[in-house]
Parts: C-alpha cells; sequence; structure tokens
C-alpha cells in the first residue's frame, strides 16, 4: 500500500509542477522569452490569495485577487521590461538578468509585507482521511486533478480551435507573417504571458494551502517548471504539463527504494536522462544541426 | 641657526604629538561587533530575531556608558548555510576588522569557526545547537545549550509517556547528523527504540512522500530536527497527511511561523529554562524594556544574543579597566579569569570550553503559546 500511496501523493505533487510548468512553456512557447520570473508570478498568486483569505474573503474571491495579481504582474513583465530590453539589445543574457533583478525585488517585497516567515492557508480540504487501509487522500487532490483536466483541456481547445490560439501558436514561428496577416504580435505577447501567469494561480493557491509558502518560494517554482519543460520538450505545453506529473510522480516513488532525502535528487535525474538520452523531451519537436 | 638641541626637542615634541593623536584615534574607533546570521531565504526567521536581541544589549551597553569606545555591529548575510558562513566570517575579519562575532547555525559556525580562530577573533553562539559545537575552538563559545543536552533531557521523557517507539526525521547537516547520533545513543539508554531515521535535505518543501514513509514504520512518536520555515512545512504536512502521533522536536521550533500554526498545537519541545520570573536586576531591565517595545514575551534566542552582546560589554569593561587591549585573546583570557556574569536569567558560569550552562524545560504549544511540562 506504501507503493499506492506515493503514486497518488505523487500524482498531486506532479499536477501542481504541471500547472505551474505549463505557464511558463506557453510564454516561452509564444514568445520565445525566457521567463525567469514565472516564479514570481506564482509567489505574488500565493501571497495574494493568502493575504485575502486572512482578511476573510472567500476562497473564490482570494482566488480572483490571485488572478489578478498574477496576471498583472505577467503584463507589467512583457510591457515595462521585456518589451524594452528587446527594442534595444534583446540578447537572452540581458533577458535573464532583468528577471532575476525582478525576483529579488518581489521576494524583498513580500518579506517586507508579510515577513521572512512560512504563511499557509488553514483548510479541511488538505486534510487526508484513509480512503482504503494505508491509503490517505485529501479531497485536495481532487481539486488538483479537476483543475488540471478543465484548464488542461479548456487551454488545448483555446490553441487548437480559435483564431486567437492559432496566432498564439504562430507567433513563436513566424511574427513578421502574423504583421502581414494584420495581427498585433505585441497584443499576442502580452496575451502569451496574462495566460501563461494564470495558470501559475491554481499551483499557487493548491500549495499555500498543502505545503505553505515562504518569500523564497518562486525559485523553487522557476526550477520545477524549468525542469518540467525540459523534460516535457522545451516550448510544448502539453510537454511541459507532462513533465510536470513525471517529476511529481519520480520524486515521490523513489522514497519507496531510498532514503527520503533523494526526493527531490530524483526529479533531477530524471532531468539529466533527458537531456543525455532524449534532449528534446518527450513532446519537444527534434532540432535539425 | 639650528642648533642640535633645538632639533631634538622639536622630534620629541612631535613625536609625543603623534603619539596622543594616534592615542585618540585609538580611542574614537569602535569596537566592530560582527553578526554572522542568515538575513534571506528560508532561515532569514533566525535572522531577524538574533539580531533583535544583540540590539537591545548594545542600546544598553550605550545607555550605560560602559565601554570607553562605541560598538558598532557589521552584519553579513550567512545565509544559512556553510558557504555563506565561511564568505561572511572572511569579510567580518578581513575587511570589517571584527573582535566579536555572533554567530548561529550549525553548519555556519563549523564552516567559520577555522576562520575565526586564525585571527583570534571570539565566535559566540547563541542560536546553533549541533552537539559538535561545544570546544570547537578556543575562541568559539556557546550561551545555549547544545542538542546533546536537549536530546538527554527529552529521551527519558518520551519513553515515560509510553512513546517508545520514536521515528526520527532529521536534517542531513552537520546539526542533524549530531542530533541523530545523540537520540541513537541516548533513546535506547532510556528503554525506548528508533522506529525509522529519515533524513531530508534544507531545500525540501514536499513531505507527503515522508509521512506515508513515516507512517509505514508505525512509530509512537515523531521527533523532527530541522530548522526555519521548513520546520513549519514538515508539521502541516505531516498532520495533513495523517500521521496522528505525538510530535517533538528541539528549541529550533520557537519561531512565530511555528508557534502560529494551527497545526503545531500540541507540539512538545525542549528549550532552555525561560527567565522571566526571575527577580535580578539585569533580566528585570532586559525584561522592561522588550516589553515596552514588543508588547510580547521575549524569546530564548532573544535572551541568548543580549547575553553574547553583554558578555562582551562586561569582559571589555574589565579589560579596559585594567589598562589590557581588548582582542581575541584578551577577551579569552578574561573570561577563563572571571567564568561567572550576570547576565539574562542570573549568573552565567562558564566552563573550560567557554559554554554556558543553562536548565533546559520540556514544553507543549498551547494557543500558540510555550507551556511548561516537565
Amino acid at each position: 500500500m506504501l507503493l499506492a500511496q506515493l503514486l497518488v501523493s505523487g500524482i498531486q505533487t506532479g499536477l501542481l509542477y504541471a500547472l505551474t510548468a505549463a505557464g511558463f512553456a506557453l510564454i516561452f512557447g509564444a514568445t520565445r522569452i525566457f521567463h525567469f520570473a514565472h516564479g514570481a508570478a506564482y509567489a505574488l498568486a500565493g501571497y495574494g490569495f493568502v493575504f485575502a483569505v486572512r482578511a476573510g474573503w472567500s476562497w473564490p474571491l482570494a482566488a480572483l485577487l490571485a488572478t489578478v495579481l498574477a496576471v498583472g504582474f505577467g503584463l507589467f513583465m512583457d510591457a515595462f521590461v521585456y518589451r524594452p530590453i528587446q527594442r534595444h539589445t534583446g540578447s537572452f543574457f540581458t533577458v535573464f538578468v532583468a528577471a532575476f533583478g525582478v525576483v529579488i525585488v518581489v521576494q524583498s517585497g513580500i518579506e517586507i509585507g508579510f515577513g521572512r516567515a512560512f504563511v499557509a492557508v488553514t483548510s479541511s480540504l488538505t486534510r487526508a482521511s484513509a480512503v482504503l487501509p494505508g491509503l490517505y487522500l485529501a479531497r485536495a487532490f481532487w481539486i488538483a486533478l479537476g483543475a488540471a483536466a478543465v484548464l488542461f483541456g479548456a487551454l488545448g481547445l483555446f490553441l487548437a480551435r480559435t483564431r486567437t490560439g492559432i496566432a498564439l501558436r504562430a507567433l513563436a514561428e513566424n511574427p513578421d507573417l502574423l504583421r502581414a496577416y494584420g495581427l498585433s504580435a505585441r497584443r499576442l505577447s502580452a496575451l502569451a504571458f496574462a495566460l501563461g501567469s494564470a495558470l501559475a494561480v491554481p499551483g499557487a493557491v493548491l500549495g499555500a494551502a498543502t505545503t505553505g509558502l515562504s518569500p523564497s518560494v518562486a525559485s523553487h517554482v522557476m526550477l520545477v517548471s524549468l525542469a518540467a519543460s525540459v523534460v516535457g520538450g522545451i516550448g510544448s505545453l502539453r510537454g511541459a504539463a507532462a513533465g510536470g506529473l513525471v517529476l511529481g510522480v519520480a520524486e515521490n516513488l523513489v522514497v519507496s527504494v531510498l532514503d527520503t532525502q533523494w526526493s527531490e535528487a530524483a526529479g533531477f535525474v530524471v532531468l539529466f536522462a533527458f537531456i543525455l538520452f532524449r534532449p528534446r523531451g518527450i513532446f519537444g519537436a527534434a532540432l535539425a544541426r | 641657526m639650528i642648533e642640535r638641541r633645538m632639533l631634538l626637542r622639536a622630534g620629541l615634541g612631535a613625536a609625543a604629538g603623534g603619539l596622543a593623536l594616534g592615542r585618540a584615534r585609538a580611542e574614537a574607533e569602535p569596537y566592530v561587533l560582527g553578526t554572522l546570521f542568515p538575513m534571506a531565504g528560508p532561515n532569514a526567521e533566525y535572522g531577524t530575531i538574533f539580531t533583535e536581541g544583540a540590539q537591545l544589549a548594545l542600546t544598553h551597553i550605550t545607555a550605560d556608558k560602559l565601554l570607553s569606545r562605541p560598538v558598532v555591529l557589521k552584519a553579513e548575510d550567512s545565509q544559512g548555510t556553510p558557504q555563506g558562513g565561511a564568505v561572511g566570517m572572511s569579510k567580518l575579519v578581513n575587511v570589517d576588522h571584527a573582535l566579536y562575532v555572533l554567530i548561529g547555525f550549525t553548519g555556519v559556525s563549523k564552516a567559520a569557526a577555522p576562520i575565526g580562530t586564525r585571527a583570534k577573533v571570539v565566535m559566540v553562539n547563541g542560536g546553533g545547537v549541533g552537539p559538535d559545537l561545544a570546544g570547537l575552538s578556543p575562541y568559539y563559545w556557546n550561551v545555549i545549550p547544545l542538542a546533546s543536552a536537549e536530546v538527554s533531557r527529552i529521551a527519558p521523557f518520551l519513553v515515560a509517556k509510553g512513546w517508545k517507539r520514536v521515528a526520527l526525521i532529521y536534517m542531513d547537516d552537520p546539526f542533524g547528523n549530531g542530533l541523530r547520533k545523540s537520540m541513537q545513543s541516548d533513546l535506547p539508554k532510556a528503554g525506548g527504540e528508533i522506529a525509522g531515521l529519515f533524513a531530508i535535505t534544507p531545500a525540501e518543501q514536499q513531505f507527503s512522500a515522508l509521512a506515508a514513509k513515516v507512517r509505514d514504520a508505525r512509530p509512537d512518536a515523531v521527533y523532527f530536527a530541522s530548522y526555519g520555515a521548513q520546520q513549519a512545512q514538515i508539521i502541516k504536512q505531516l498532520r495533513d497527511n495523517g500521521i496522528d502521533q505525538q510530535l517533538v522536536t528541539y528549541s529550533g521550533a520557537l519561531i512565530p511561523s511555528v508557534r502560529s500554526l494551527p497545526q503545531a498545537e500540541g507540539l512538545i519541545f525542549t528549550v532552555q529554562t525561560a527567565p522571566w520570573s526571575a527577580t535580578d536586576p539585569v533580566t528585570k531591565r532586559f525584561l522592561a524594556d522588550w516589553q515596552a517595545t514588543h508588547k510580547d514575551l521575549p524569546s530564548v534566542y532573544h535572551q541568548n544574543y543580549y547575553n553574547a552582546v553583554r558578555l562582551f560589554g562586561l569582559l571589555a569593561h574589565g579589560l579596559e579597566q585594567q589598562g589590557k587591549p581588548v582582542d581575541g585573546d584578551s577577551l579569552r583570557a578574561e573570561l577563563m579569569r572571571v567564568r561567572r556574569f550576570a547576565l539574562v536569567g542570573g549568573e552565567g558560569t562558564f566552563d573550560d570550553l567557554g559554554d554556558l550552562s543553562v536548565p533546559i524545560d520540556i514544553e507543549t504549544l498551547k494557543g500558540g503559546q510555550p507551556v511548561k511540562l516537565d
């Protein structure tokens, strides 16, 4: 039963990773911007949610505030950080350093506003109970599963079936051609940032309720998002989702045979294995040399 | 024509003037105290607490005009890691020329101690509890009881309560491994047994798999040895994942993020005896001034770092009175000569290793407040 318990825990962890990584993948896939500050969107959404719940707001309203904060942050980054950089140098390194700086500013802001301590939202939704002898499940598991299914389904439909969605996918391929068709690359880029940042919200909200948050959470989230994106295939949305799930399950299952401290390392062993043996990831396209 | 005698007189005058100027400059130069605490990252909460205690002591030393020279605090961020500790200590020693450094965390201390020892800089620990910190260096002193003492205190208590099988979750670092060794030695001696050993890393944030493993070990109680924000995450996730056994830990859990956590209700921990009912003037002044500013009781960490800075004030005052220089060697000699000091909590006595002996209580959290059990 230990194995079943670890698998269930791994799926729950993996679903949260998948949602967060999908946001990063959507932004990178559409704009080719290495949005290192995606973890800061997660942190802002999580802390916004905690703030609202502590202020007595209902969970849906608090989640709405978290979404506004995450989306607002994504749009801000696109308009006031990445776009001015791209107008001048546009180099990967400049973008990375700028995003890294913003992460530090956000972390410091959270430390000033909330203190440096751990924060969490207490809810009966995260309290597991035995569904079978030795197998414990919390209602948060079903919420994570439902949120992931609905959001990935809706996003898949949006990207595949709507003109805006198709244009978003085309943005990464040929922005000049988009302009020739009368579409605005700037608006589509903003849309990618808004949608990608919004995808961090379910993970942040459930993270605030299950694992809790600390001001330095942004770096950890970004590390997981990046690893999931590489495992799934850089820029691929379904790849990031699959990568997140693989990492979450690997981190949990490994402790059935190894010591618990190897849990996090297992995810990175998976990452290295993909880099060495399948660098294009699960769903990534093979690159011509 | 300038005579030889005139030249000699002028030279002597210039030399005397130079000496006087040098002495005046030395007198004006402040004593530099360093702090090597985690000020960012998941353990930053400790840095804030440690610094608050030190600052209050500094205010009192200044108000009392205890020393002839001003005292300044120079802060370095250890990040709670050995690497951060080594880098920070090098800067405090070589750039800031600190002669007395307040330090916390076991890994940080073990990395910084050789650097401080080479430069003969006194290091005083009021937060790290790894058993290896006893006798780490002649210049490294502890004003906090170490984890080995805390484990010796809790092991018989756990067995007496009927919690004989104890699962141990410990940080895989010098602090956690030291504590594990103490538990492996003391628990069987008291009649208990280790139900399972579970190592964790400082960066770990997901503990659902750990909870599954702990549950599988079927312990009577779960003892965890972590620090910082991670402690609250461990408690919350163990409870959320169906671990209903008694949770037990050491004094590191006495931070706001743990105390305010609903799942931490009933947590049992060891901690040095809080002396707030003591009637000696040092404790009364510390408590009154602390409460006037913070409207709450101080923690033992506030007390420890207050004592660490006060100890410097008392030692340097003694040296100044004797006309001796204030440096690492003279401070150590003065500590060994005097041994007993009026500190917060009453008169404290230092042993040959430079460690202060402090009694330990067993307490539990009720409504976020520590309540004495034993």
